[in-house]
């Protein structure tokens, strides 16, 4: 199963849906016709965001679930409300900010309370296996990644369109039923996230500091003045180089947990 | 024959829309409500009061539920100058207390809550989609007969006994059934608001009103060389500055109209109204302005105009009332609509009720007895002439002139009446037509 996890505002200034939350969809929806998986709309609001939840109906979503509550519970809550309803959806994808201009923590919260990957503010996706897609990185840079378990994903606006709904399927929404929380979700297969941890190198041991005085060795161990390991430049050809960099690594401590 | 897919498909989710699907639905017609919008009122704008009296029988002590903003107990007539200001002021309490009269109004609110009425009574509503189209197909009787909408969605089409349009000024829908004909310029004028926030206790304070209590004001002579009017609302916590110009004068010349909203609000009798409010909207739209004399057919094969799309508003100098009048129509457009489908004769002569019904109530009985109103009050010396000679007067009255002796009421009238460039001929005809329009 895919989950598209969307915010539907409904006040006076604004109203509906973000167009990440509305690209959240259509991606969740290609992810699904790219899988064959089903696709689920889910929402954390009043019964004003079944709105939002019948445009994702009418664009193709099978099922939608609203979980009650008030519309401006934080983040956190929102996430940990969503949490159950997503269990058991392998790839859930959202927007990366609400129609209210929202901080986009959703999805991260979502990823702790899941223990799943995430990858925030996307702006490509390629549904090939594993699945690739593309985050947009400070300095006009790009960072690309293969995304292997289970994960939540948010996307920019820009990354899709909302597919236009025919109007048979847009009228059939209209009185389809928002399923409340609490009506069981049938999972579609077994799927057991991976613990997946922040990346810390192992410690290592160095050679207690030299010195007569406890100051000295204070300052053998901070002294920034003594003259830096200086860097090393390498000339030599790719496999050459890739094996002196890995060489130095490895010395360094970076490698163990990866070996 | 395919069993239709709705009883009754009703184009614009406005006051008339909403009022034509609550009727239909609520007799158990199986009624669409299509909307071009995100929600119902996200496109509309007007000037900001509503009447809606005509909906007393439909929901009942509507005055509990309507998102509102204030009751409007004071209406005042301004007749401004550049440098001068006369204005009649009237209050009435009663009108801030059930069953209550006119009250300002945010569209987007008000819309949508009508729309909910429609929703509630059964009514199928359908946003973000806009009708392109009509169907049509041939009755063995009737010639021609409107069948259903086509909409931009994939795969639009929809099949209804009866098409109710309410798309809105300058209807296209109207207008691709040949019920209009060529749209003239000099038959609307363009609407102009800005709307400004302050806070509530400031609106209070200088318009002189307290809890929900509110003010209307209408204004002749602030638009410069061009014709029209200007109006100041209050709502709880912003205010409505606009104008509503004449098309073709406002063609014919340069100004625009953010620079005419902006003189208005530098008059020495409206800057204090106004100082300080944040600009927090401008919108623009058109207003069918010459009633009678442009109104289409309104009842085609199969087909109901009804609200602005049939150029029902009523825009007559002091009054501004498009939508009771659209509430109006549109709820007799769906009463006929049901009686048609019931008899099971959807032809124009099977809608003829709503000619009836339309021509029985204030919805044209208002129109026919003010049909000079409007040209009357755009009029040029209406508009530029006896802005200057009423004030004129008032200072001549209220001008201590020692050591000469006050003036006679009729000497300043006269005196007034020529230094404004008024002929005696004119003046009389004008009185006759106001007398006739307003009398
Ligand atoms: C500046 C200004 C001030 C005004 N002040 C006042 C006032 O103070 N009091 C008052 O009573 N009246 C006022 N009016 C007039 C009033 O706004 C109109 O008479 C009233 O809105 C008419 O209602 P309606 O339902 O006929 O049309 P509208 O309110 O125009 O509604 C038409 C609806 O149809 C939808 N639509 C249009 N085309 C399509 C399509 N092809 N497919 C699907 N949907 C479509 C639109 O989105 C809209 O929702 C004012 C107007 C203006 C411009």
């Amino acid at each position: 199963m895919i989950a598209a996890c969307i915010k539907s505002i409904d006040d006076r200034s604004t109203h509906g849906l973000s167009p990440a939350d509305e690209a959240a969809i259509e991606m969740a929806l290609r992810h699904g016709e790219a899988t064959g998986h089903t696709v689920i709309a889910v929402t954390v609001g009043g019964a004003r965001a079944d709105r939002g939840l019948r445009v994702a109906l009418a664009s193709g979503v099978k099922t939608a679930i609203r979980v009650d509550a008030p519309n401006d519970t934080e983040s956190a809550a929102v996430a940990a409300a969503l949490a159950p309803v997503v269990a058991h959806s392998a790839t859930v994808w959202c927007g990366d900010y609400s129609a209210d201009r929202g901080t986009g923590s959703v999805p991260a919260f979502l990823a702790a309370q899941l223990r799943r990957q995430q990858a925030l503010g996307l702006i490509s996706a390629e549904f090939v296996d594993p699945l690739r897609v593309t985050r947009r990185l400070d300095g006009g840079r790009r960072e690309v990644l293969r995304i292997t378990g289970p994960a939540v994903l948010s996307v920019e606006g820009s990354i899709a369109r909302l597919r236009r709904a025919s109007l048979r399927p847009a009228l059939a929404a209209q009185s389809a039923e928002v399923l409340p929380y609490g009506t069981t979700v049938v999972p579609s297969g077994k799927t057991s996230p991976p613990a997946v941890r922040p990346y810390r190198p192992r410690a290592r041991v160095l050679p207690a500091p030299s010195g007569a005085t406890a100051l000295d060795r204070l300052r053998v161990l901070t002294d920034s003045s003594a003259a830096p390991e200086p860097g090393e430049t390498i000339e030599a050809g790719p496999a050459e180089a890739a094996a002196r960099i890995i060489e130095v690594l490895r010395g360094w401590g970076y490698l163990e947990l990866a070996e | 024959m395919p069993e239709n897919d709705f009883d009754v498909v009703v184009v614009g989710a406005g006051p008339a829309g909403s009022c034509a699907a609550i009727e239909a639905a609520r007799s158990g017609l199986r009624t669409l409500l299509l909307e071009r919008g995100p929600f119902p009122g996200s496109k509309n704008m007007y000037g900001g009061v509503v009447y809606p009296r005509i909906l007393d029988d439909l929901i009942p002590e509507w005055w509990n539920e309507a998102p509102l903003q204030r009751w409007v107990t004071r209406r005042s007539t301004m007749v401004l100058t550049d440098t001068q200001a006369l204005t009649v002021d009237f209050r009435n309490e009663a009108w801030a207390a059930p069953p209550y009269n006119g009250a300002t109004a945010h569209r987007p609110e008000f819309d949508r809550w009508l729309a909910d009425h429609a929703v509630a009574a059964g009514a199928t509503l359908l946003c973000d989609t806009t009708v392109t189209g009509l169907l049509r197909g041939e009755a063995r009787r009737s010639g021609r007969v409107v069948t259903g909408v086509r909409t931009d969605r994939p795969d639009g089409d929809v099949t209804a006994s009866v098409v109710i349009a309410c798309d809105g000024v300058n209807s296209f829908i109207a207008k691709e059934a040949g019920l209009y004909g060529t749209p003239n310029p000099k038959d609307f004028t363009l609407g102009v608001k800005e709307t400004l926030a302050l806070p509530r206790q400031v609106i209070d304070q200088r318009f002189g009103v307290r809890d929900l209590e509110g003010v209307d004001i209408e204004i002749i002579g602030c638009t410069g060389g061009i014709n029209g009017g200007g109006f100041v609302y209050t709502n709880l916590e912003s205010i409505a500055v606009g104008v509503v110009l004449k098309l073709t004068s406002l063609a014919a010349q340069t100004t625009r109209p953010e620079e005419i909203i902006a003189r208005m609000k530098r008059h020495a009798a409206i800057a204090p109204l106004v100082e300080g409010g944040e600009l927090v909207e401008y919108s623009a739209h058109l207003i069918p302005e010459a009633g009678l004399r442009m109104m289409p057919e309104m009842t085609g094969n199969g087909l109901l105009i009804a609200g602005d799309a049939a150029a029902l508003c009523l825009a007559a100098g002091i009054w501004l009332e498009g939508v009771n009048f659209a509430m109006g129509s549109g709820r007799y457009a769906g009463q006929t609509a049901v009686e048609a489908i019931a008899a099971g004769d959807v032809s124009q002569r099977g809608l003829r009720g709503y000619a009836s019904r339309l021509s029985d109530t204030f919805v044209l009985r208002d129109h026919r007895k003010l049909r000079r109103a409007p040209e009357l009050v755009l009029g040029d010396r209406v508009q530029h002439l006896y802005p200057s000679m009423i004030t004129g007067m008032a200072e001549r009255m209220f001008r201590v002139d020692n050591p000469s002796p006050k003036p006679g009421l009729r000497r300043i009238f006269r005196e007034e009446r020529k230094r404004a460039g008024v002929s005696r001929r004119a003046l009389l005809r004008d009185s006759r037509d106001a007398f006739r329009s307003f009398g």
